[in-house]
């Protein structure tokens, strides 16, 4: 890896949640007492695929274990078998030390196994008390409201989020807000263990902070909590263990004090972690797009920026500080955007995706399901999506040509291409990405590609290649603009970073001025009265 | 997970795709066993494979095709489905006798463009606007009902000649409207495949705003979508107002709902992005013989609804489970 960027990243790594040693040393003690749940000898394949080997685990009573792997190492089949969704081919499942079986969620629920999911299951016309007990057993027909009112109440509190008002809609809440409603829910239900699959992934750093106070909370009381996470950072916060899994194997269950965070990246990737970002590109070029006086109402405030050929400009900020919606805006997809736009010293008039698109504006998104991938057609139709009108006569498809083109862009992009046929689904997230990649590259060699958040829900292995591709455009000549809130990688890839707060442009860095601790001071509150 | 699934190793375009889970097999088995049911239902009908019911059944699923292969560019295009290709094709009809003295050619222009027009107008509110395709559908057959009935003050529109004879015969011993239906699937089963036209409605009907956000222009899309499925509206009418030698308000009624059972028995998604013409002509044609099947059998005409009505409901349950799996 290079260097400047580790120690730049690591320098920084114990982020927010300070772990003083008092409660480790009780994290210890407790993780020695019976453990809550047990698993044994788990195995279950589809058809031939094993989807998951022989994992044994236990976790103890007032215990965070994260688990983390790659896509496709078998953690949501884990998880799955957990609440009752599949059940295993073997092994066997001990809640507190007697064996149990779990065949439906419900079954699971009433063992005190929960998860939250990550679509929250409540209902956002609903007020926050009554999704609280909305379906919950433990209400009878007749029951004293005040009562209920005040055990939600105490719940919340318990969470340290006694400032979410009981009466509100869920639909007035924030994503992280809902989160700590739908955790009370199932607290309320006597959920022993919970399970929180990427629970970070849409949240504002404050809202993170949040939810790791919650679950503090929750060790405190004895609960336990299972982790799935790809965010690295988030395991060395909250994470009293991490089991390891790969290819649908337990690599290793591990405490997490000693070791360090490469080591980690090398368990899950079951090599070295080799570079993980690459060396910037050498060369810059011209200003390939320039932004003046950049407006959207209500969300950002006359930004301004000057991407050059050949280099990443990376735009901080932390959900909801308009980031995303400046790439959006700049790919055409806000309507009501308003600035100056130069895209290789021509203006660029906003609000037409098509339009940008002729002018060499390309666009990955982060929310691959909502507006990156085509999931029902094949890798190959999702590979030549935009480039249709180059291999057609007279508006008829020339099928060879399509098919090389197709190939070649696999090839470029790292897919096999014995999967050109496969539905876009049937790939994992890294590979879906690639697909949006694969449509971006080989244009015109002055494009600029528009990134936000491409490596959101990515495992580490997938990532790696992502930023190498984007290396590789730089070197076409391409100009890169990425917004992101994973500052791990904004630090790590950027060549310029721009800092956001609430629709302003605080400051921007050269990569070698960029630290972790700068980033996230400008995007959280800035020092120079930009709020 | 996903990740692991083995890559398709079948190399031809038109892949048989048998299932990994049992779920799927099962699913596929009860398709076959659907076939075999209709064929021994035909062969146990007396009279089933005569000349004359076989070309009445070829006749039947000519127009429903027609408008099948129509509604099949709605459907694939991500927009469900429309309640008004059934007024399309009788408009269309009395457009086309209505021309007719001006010449059969000139006749049939008339009536395409005509219908082309009618679901054009739809399509820019569709695309350009994202108004609910249903919706729309069902304001169009309001809309266009009550004008073609004020123009037509109720009556059916009769030729004055029979220059439309020309269309009752036969080419090559093949009914004309038989011959139509199998232009209309060949060429809109090559536009599917292979223009680009084609293939970008199967990326809008796919996932629209992704279609967008790939610098596609999705409106338009759904614009040609609309025009193709008017166009096959207005063969059907053309079609049927030359075999009735009249056009009616009334010859349209009932082929919305045969078409769109066509659609979703051939198996294309109701959600959009998947499917293809010659499904629906599978598709319309077995739905063609289970009318025709009852027909022979006695079934009145209330009975052949309800069939159909559950056979759709079956295969809507069919394909639920079918994606769930």
């Amino acid at each position: 890896m290079n260097n400047a960027a580790i120690a730049r990243v690591t320098e920084s790594l114990p982020l927010r949640v300070a772990r003083n040693d008092e409660e480790d040393a009780a994290a210890e003690a407790r993780m020695a007492a019976q453990s809550v749940l047990s698993i044994r000898h788990l195995s279950k394949s589809f058809g031939p695929i094993a989807a998951l080997k022989d994992i044994s685990l236990d976790i103890g009573s007032g215990q965070v274990l994260g688990i983390c792997g790659e896509n496709g190492a078998g953690k949501s089949t884990l998880v799955k078998i957990l609440t009752g969704v599949y059940r295993p081919d073997e092994g066997t499942i001990l809640v507190g030390g007697e064996p149990a079986s779990i065949s439906t969620p419900r079954q699971a629920q009433e063992r005190g196994i929960a998860i939250v999911s990550q679509e929250l299951s409540l209902c956002p016309d609903l007020s926050v008390e009554d999704n609280i007990w909305l379906g919950s057993l433990r209400v009878p027909f007749l029951h004293k409201r005040p009562e209920l009112r005040q055990r939600a109440a105490d719940t919340l509190a318990l969470l340290g989020a006694d400032y979410i008002d009981l009466a509100a809609p869920i639909s007035s809440l924030s994503i992280g807000e809902r989160q700590l409603v739908e955790i009370a829910r199932l607290l309320t239900r006597d959920a022993r263990v919970l399970i929180l699959d990427e629970p970070t992934a849409t949240l504002t750093d404050v809202e993170i902070d949040r939810i790791f106070a919650a679950l503090l909370a929750l060790k405190r009381e004895g609960r336990s909590v299972i982790y799935i996470t790809h965010r690295l950072a988030e395991v060395f916060a909250i994470c009293d263990r991490v089991s390891v899994m790969r290819n649908g194997e337990l690599v290793t269950t591990t405490a997490l004090n000693g070791l360090g965070r490469e080591a980690l990246i090398e368990l899950m990737l079951g090599r070295p972690s080799g570079e993980m970002y690459p060396e910037e590109t050498r060369a810059r070029g011209a200003p390939a797009l320039v932004v003046e006086g950049l407006t959207l109402p209500g969300i950002v405030d006359n930004f301004a920026m000057t991407v050059r050929r050949g280099e990443i400009l990376c735009i901080a900020g932390q959900v909801g500080s308009g980031a995303a919606e400046i790439i959006s805006a700049l790919a055409g997809l806000v309507h009501d955007a308003n600035g100056r736009v130069m895209v290789n010293d021509t203006l660029l008039k906003l609000g037409s995706p098509a339009r940008a698109a002729r002018r060499g504006i390309m666009f990955v998104s982060g929310d691959r399901a909502a507006e990156g991938v085509f999931r029902r057609l094949s890798v190959l139709h999702n590979l030549v999506a935009t480039r249709l009108g180059d291999h057609s006569v007279l508006g008829f498809l020339r099928g060879g040509a399509l098919r090389a083109a197709g190939e070649r862009l696999a090839s470029h992009v790292g897919i096999d291409r014995r999967r050109l046929r496969s539905r876009a689904e049937d790939l994992s997230g890294g590979n879906q990405q690639k697909l949006a990649f694969g449509r971006s590259m080989e244009r015109q060699s002055n494009a600029v590609l528009l990134m936000n958040e491409p490596t959101r829900g990515i495992d580490v292995g997938a990532r790696a290649e992502i930023y190498r591709l984007m290396r590789s455009l730089c070197e076409e000549g391409y100009a890169l603009v990425m917004a992101s809130s994973d500052l791990e990688e904004i630090v790590g890839v950027g060549d310029v970073v721009l800092t956001l707060y609430r629709g302003r442009l605080v400051k921007q860095y050269r990569r070698s001025e960029v630290t972790m601790h700068r980033v996230v001071a400008d995007i959280t509150h800035p020092a120079d009265g930009t709020a | 997970m996903k990740d692991q699934t083995l890559p398709s190793t079948s190399r031809d375009d038109w892949r048989l795709p048998l299932p990994h889970s049992t779920r799927g097999r099962v699913l596929v088995a009860i398709r076959f066993a659907a076939v075999l049911a209709l064929i021994i239902a035909a062969a146990s009908t007396p009279g089933f494979f005569t000349t004359v019911s076989l070309f009445s059944l070829l006749n039947t699923t000519s127009f429903i095709g027609c408008i099948a292969i129509g509604m099949t560019f709605i459907t694939l295009s991500g927009n469900i489905m429309s309640f008004a290709l059934g007024v399309t094709l009788s408009t269309s009809g009395i457009v086309f006798i209505a021309a007719l003295p001006l010449g059969l050619i000139p006749a049939m222009i008339a009536a395409l463009t005509f219908g082309a027009a009618l679901t054009a107008v739809q399509g820019v509110v569709i695309g350009y606007f994202r108004a609910n395709p249903i919706i729309v559908s069902m304001a169009a057959l309001a809309l266009i009902t009550g004008c073609a009935t004020l123009i037509t003050q109720g009556r059916g529109v009769y030729p004055a000649g029979d220059e439309a004879a020309l269309l009752k015969g036969r080419v090559l011993g093949v009914p004309i409207p038989v011959a139509a239906l199998i232009v209309t699937v060949v060429v809109a089963q090559i536009v599917l495949s292979f223009t680009q036209f084609g293939r970008q409605l199967y990326m809008v009907g796919s996932n629209w705003r992704a279609a967008l956000a790939a610098g596609l222009e999705p409106a338009r899309v759904v614009l040609g979508a609309y025009i193709a499925a008017g166009l096959c509206a207005a063969v059907a009418g053309i079609l049927m107002a030359a075999r009735y030698s009249s056009g009616d308000m009334e010859l349209g009624i009932g082929y919305d709902y045969n078409a769109i059972s066509a659609v979703l028995v051939g198996g294309t998604a109701i959600s959009g992005g998947e499917g293809s013409a010659i499904r629906s002509l599978t598709g319309a044609f077995i739905i063609a013989v289970c009318q025709v099947l009852l027909l022979l059998n006695g079934f009145s005409s209330q009975i052949q609804f309800l069939a159909i009505g559950v056979i759709v409901l079956l295969v809507i349950m069919l394909q639920t489970l079918a994606d769930g799996g």
